[in-house]
């Protein structure tokens, strides 16, 4: 069936509903990447097998991530006529109790995170309210999902569906108000408004530059040329960022209509998206989604009967870092090795094929959608005056609530970490915060309370980036990090240009003789003056802001590289040749445990006496380390 | 070596060991100043590094626009004896006398006729044979197999119609062999009439391929910036000594491989890795053997023992 107006869209969306909020048991496992890593498919089978054993009128279902990854696998129960609630850390066994329970017509009362009172259909700006929040067999102290600190900050724009539908299914994105945004720009709009609303909007890239999307959108359009592409770059290469995976994994449809209404407004008729290969689970539901959207003529030819046409094709990255820079990811996607080129021309004049082309990240795509529908001006209400909206990060290393947040832009990097991210995991002492992955820069604690938005971090000498956030305690070394992104861009240079190529290099030998305890005394001015000739002469973003790491670690963590430097210490105790491993003789209680599992017998010692650590033999792996049950190595 | 002429005039030959740019210079004004050279180089070719590379450092001046006169100049220069495919094997002797002992391996080519035309080099059945390492050997030989030959053509047939289908091709022929054998890449060229050297280019430069035989399974320790800072290099320590390879290699029995993947977007779950399809997150070095011996019974054995406290 192809749908072509909007009774059909509307017929369809009462479908949906009824799939989504059935009148009996529903229960939902997240089953993203990260919930299957931690173990969701054993509680989704276990749940099956048991649900079947005792012959539970309930629907099983899966979802996307709804951004809480610490506390997965996370389950969400649907009580009919009463409560939706989330249970977090499920294992097998858990959830065969649940069943059991539900069986009984109780309400489980383990493993809360929080009940769901009423969802947000966003795009219609509806609230869709459960008939009994307070069911008595609920315990009385369970936070709403508002109230649970990891949520209570965050817009949820981009990831508005994230872990509320079923991603597979095109329903249930309806349901909850998707491709109205589409219906309404191909029938009531004109390509021009639409760029118009855009730019109101003040929508700007999410993939880090932040360039603004409205603007960008109209130098598409204003190109001559009758064939022009859109590109949705999915090529997530900052490591520690996942921002893109949980769109795709959890809400596929939001970023293709984004594309289908962009396409409309730049005149474009074929799209691409440039996924890469380390997210199998994303390609595939977006695989589905394509089909299920062609099937209703929600893409493809003539949609919703118009003369407007629209195909998107996949395309696989293989794995390289400088595909996510806009050239080397339209090369790529020709077949072509993956090399930057020097623009202009820019791809809004010339990009795939020499056509004029528009790439946007995942994350700006999925934010169209609610733009159309809510107005430029609702959008605009959230961030600062500069940086509009929300924006996704991956909050993720040395804090206690790790996963997917979606913030209105210009909260604070204090209240990311401590009120979002719940603090220092372990109670220990915030040393820096990392944005914007290889290109960023590490921030220190006397800045955390800068707004988080495009000028002001990049004021401190990071950038936005696409996503990544990664917090680091006092355990971590910044050399060692300074040294972990400069090994990655001095692989991931392509080669092309030689002040990349040769000077990242040149940066990884200088840090590796600081981390090896060979670092000599003007090796930071040198650190400094090669960073900044490799930014001025590099071709590309890559080379351009691959020494940032380098460049802040420098400047808000001097005294770390002078102690590597000068002392020999490595005061985070991380670089191997700069630390030593010894028991302490009154803690140990020579229980033979880091001896037995010392792999190169550096241990010695008998039982219930303490132990030793030969240092000629240790390899300084850390298992003993680990192991000590009474906190009695020591290293130094 | 000596010729013991006058005082004041250059005497002796000199021996160049290595016909790099630094050893092309060096012979290059040695031979100008009157010494006469011989240039030893253990490759087939003078040039070394900088031949191969785009640009130089940090002018980014195009580095075969420096080189390739001095190769000329060098080649023609009628004091330089250049000596390819040689290594010297034993110096004897002082300065101004010395004995040295080359090795020059046959090339089976009569150097003085050979205009390095390149036909010979075209006609040969065997070209890549006599450089092929013997694992790669190995895989050909199992390659060959008809069932492999259709698998390869029904791949190309998928993306056939595609502009750009390139990259599509080989990431399913990896996928299908998890690594890219030599054959099916001379058989893309073929079918899609793509020369060679294009395919090797872009298949060395993703991370994702690979250019010599996997092992079945494939370990991929994610080493993005979340998993870095939670001891995913403590778990790549790990995995290299319960494995005994280092990340980049195959073990002996072709079971794992050992990779590091740039991140592959658990980093709330951090350190993970992925094993062939399965995703690991959460984990410790401890936790390895076990993962290990889960997929091969005779791998990651450890003593299971928990030592009274």
């Amino acid at each position: 069936m192809k749908i072509t107006t909007l009774s059909q869209l509307e017929d369809l969306k009462r479908q949906g509903l009824t799939q989504t909020y059935p009148d009996k048991i529903k229960i939902m496992v997240g089953m993203a990447t990260c919930g299957i890593s931690a173990g969701a498919d054993k509680v989704y089978t276990a749940l099956e097998k048991k649900i079947a054993e005792l012959g539970l009128d309930a629907v099983l279902e899966k979802t996307g991530c709804i951004g809480f990854c610490q506390r997965e696998p996370l389950v969400d129960v649907i009580y009919p006529k009463q409560v939706r609630v989330s249970y977090e850390g499920v294992t097998p066994e858990k959830a065969e109790a649940l069943v059991e329970a539900l069986q009984t017509g109780e309400v489980f009362a383990e493993n809360i995170l929080c009940r769901i009172d009423q969802e947000d259909f966003l795009i219609e700006g509806k609230i869709r309210p459960y008939a009994n929040p307070h069911p008595p067999a609920l315990p009385g102290d369970i936070p709403t999902y508002e109230e649970v600190p990891f949520f209570k900050k965050q817009v949820k724009i981009a990831l508005r569906n994230c872990g509320f539908i079923h991603p597979e299914r095109i329903e249930e994105y309806i349901a909850r108000g998707g491709y109205l945004a589409l219906y309404k720009v191909l029938k009531e709009m004109t390509p021009e408004q639409v760029i118009e609303e855009v730019k109101a909007s003040g929508l700007r890239g999410r993939g880090g530059a932040g360039f603004p999307t409205g603007l960008k959108w109209e130098f598409c359009r204003n190109a001559p040329g009758d064939m022009k592409y859109v590109i949705c770059n999915a090529d997530e290469g900052d490591p520690g960022a996942f921002m893109d995976r949980g769109i795709l994994e959890g809400d596929p449809h939001a970023m293709l209509e984004g594309m289908a209404i962009g396409a409309y407004a730049m005149g474009a008729r074929e799209g691409y998206i440039y996924c890469r290969a380390e997210y199998p689970l994303a390609i595939h539901r977006l695989e589905i989604a394509i089909n299920q959207a062609e099937k209703l003529g929600l893409l493809g030819d003539n949609i919703f009967g118009t003369d407007f046409s629209f195909r998107v094709e996949i395309r696989e990255g293989a794995g390289a870092f400088v595909c996510g820079e806009e050239t080397a990811l339209i090369a790529s996607i020709e077949g072509k090795v993956g090399e930057p080129r020097p623009r202009p021309p820019y791809p809004a004049q010339s990009g795939l094929w020499g056509k004029p082309s528009n790439i946007n990240n995942v994350k700006t795509w999925s934010h169209v959608a609610p733009i159309i529908m809510r107005g430029a001006k609702w959008y605009a209400k959230f961030g600062t005056k500069k940086s509009k909206g929300t924006t996704v990060f991956a909050l993720v290393g040395k804090v206690n609530n790790t996963g997917l947040v979606e913030i209105p832009l210009g909260i604070t990097l204090r209240e990311m970490i401590f009120d979002i991210g719940g603090g220092i995991a372990g109670d220990r002492a915030f040393k820096a915060v990392q944005t914007g992955g290889p290109s960023g820069g590490c921030i220190p604690e006397q800045y955390l309370d800068t707004p988080v938005d495009y000028e002001s971090l990049g004021a401190l000498g990071s950038i936005m980036g696409s996503g990544g956030m990664i917090v680091m305690d006092d355990r971590d070394c910044m050399v060692d990090v300074a040294k972990y992104f400069i090994d990655f861009t001095k692989d991931e240079s392509c080669g092309k240009c030689t002040p990349c190529r040769e000077g990242t290099l040149r940066l990884m030998e200088m840090l590796e003789a600081i981390t090896d305890g060979k670092g000599e005394e003007e090796d930071i001015e040198k650190l400094q003056d090669l960073s900044e000739m490799i930014i001025d002469s590099s071709l590309c973003g890559l080379g351009g802001t691959a020494p940032n790491p380098v460049l802040t670690t420098i400047k808000y963590f001097r005294e770390e590289y002078e102690a590597h430097i000068w002392a020999k210490k490595c005061p985070a105790r991380v670089c191997k040749a700069l630390i030593v491993f010894h028991v302490d003789e009154d803690k140990c209680t020579g229980c033979t445990l880091c001896r037995k599992r010392c792999p190169v017998e550096a241990v010695e010692g008998v039982k219930k006496e303490a132990h030793r650590i030969i240092q000629e033999k240790c390899i300084k792996c850390g298992v003993c380390f680990d192991s000590c049950k009474f906190d009695a190595v020591i290293v130094e | 070596m000596g010729n013991g002429g006058q005082a004041n005039k250059p005497v002796g030959k000199v021996m160049v060991v290595g016909a790099g740019i630094a050893g092309v210079q060096a012979s290059l004004d040695l031979a100008n100043a009157g010494f006469y050279v011989h240039l030893v180089e253990k490759k087939s070719a003078i040039g070394g590094v900088m031949a191969q590379l785009d640009k130089t450092f940090p002018t980014n001046d195009c580095s075969m626009c420096i080189i390739s006169p001095k190769l000329v100049e060098c080649g023609r220069h009628l004091n330089i004896d250049i000596l390819t495919l040689t290594e010297v094997e034993g110096i004897q002797g002082e300065p101004g006398n010395f004995h040295v002992d080359v090795l020059k391996k046959a090339r089976g080519v009569d150097m003085s006729k050979c205009t390095g035309c390149g036909t010979c080099l075209e006609a040969c059945p065997i070209r890549y044979e006599p450089q092929m390492p013997e694992m790669e050997r190995m895989a050909r030989t199992a390659y060959a197999k008809a069932t492999d030959e259709d698998a390869v053509t029904a791949i190309i047939n998928r993306h056939r119609d595609k502009v750009g289908n390139l990259l599509p091709v080989l990431l399913d022929i990896n996928r299908q062999f998890n690594w890219l054998p030599r054959c099916a890449l001379e058989h893309v060229a073929d079918e899609l009439r793509i020369p060679l050297a294009e395919i090797l280019r872009v298949a060395s430069f993703y991370n994702a391929f690979s250019l010599v035989p996997r092992g079945k399974y494939i370990v991929n320790v994610c080493m993005g910036t979340g998993c870095f800072v939670k001891g995913a290099p403590r778990l790549l320590d790990r995995l290299e000594r319960e494995l005994g390879i280092k990340h980049g290699q195959t073990t002996e029995d072709f079971m794992f491989s050992l990779e590091l993947v740039r991140c592959i977007g658990c980093c709330a779950l951090a350190p993970a890795m992925r094993v062939g399809d399965d995703t690991f997150g959460r984990l410790t070095p401890n936790m390895i053997p076990r993962i290990l011996k889960s997929y091969v019974e005779s791998y990651g054995i450890e003593e299971e023992e928990e030592a009274a406290g």
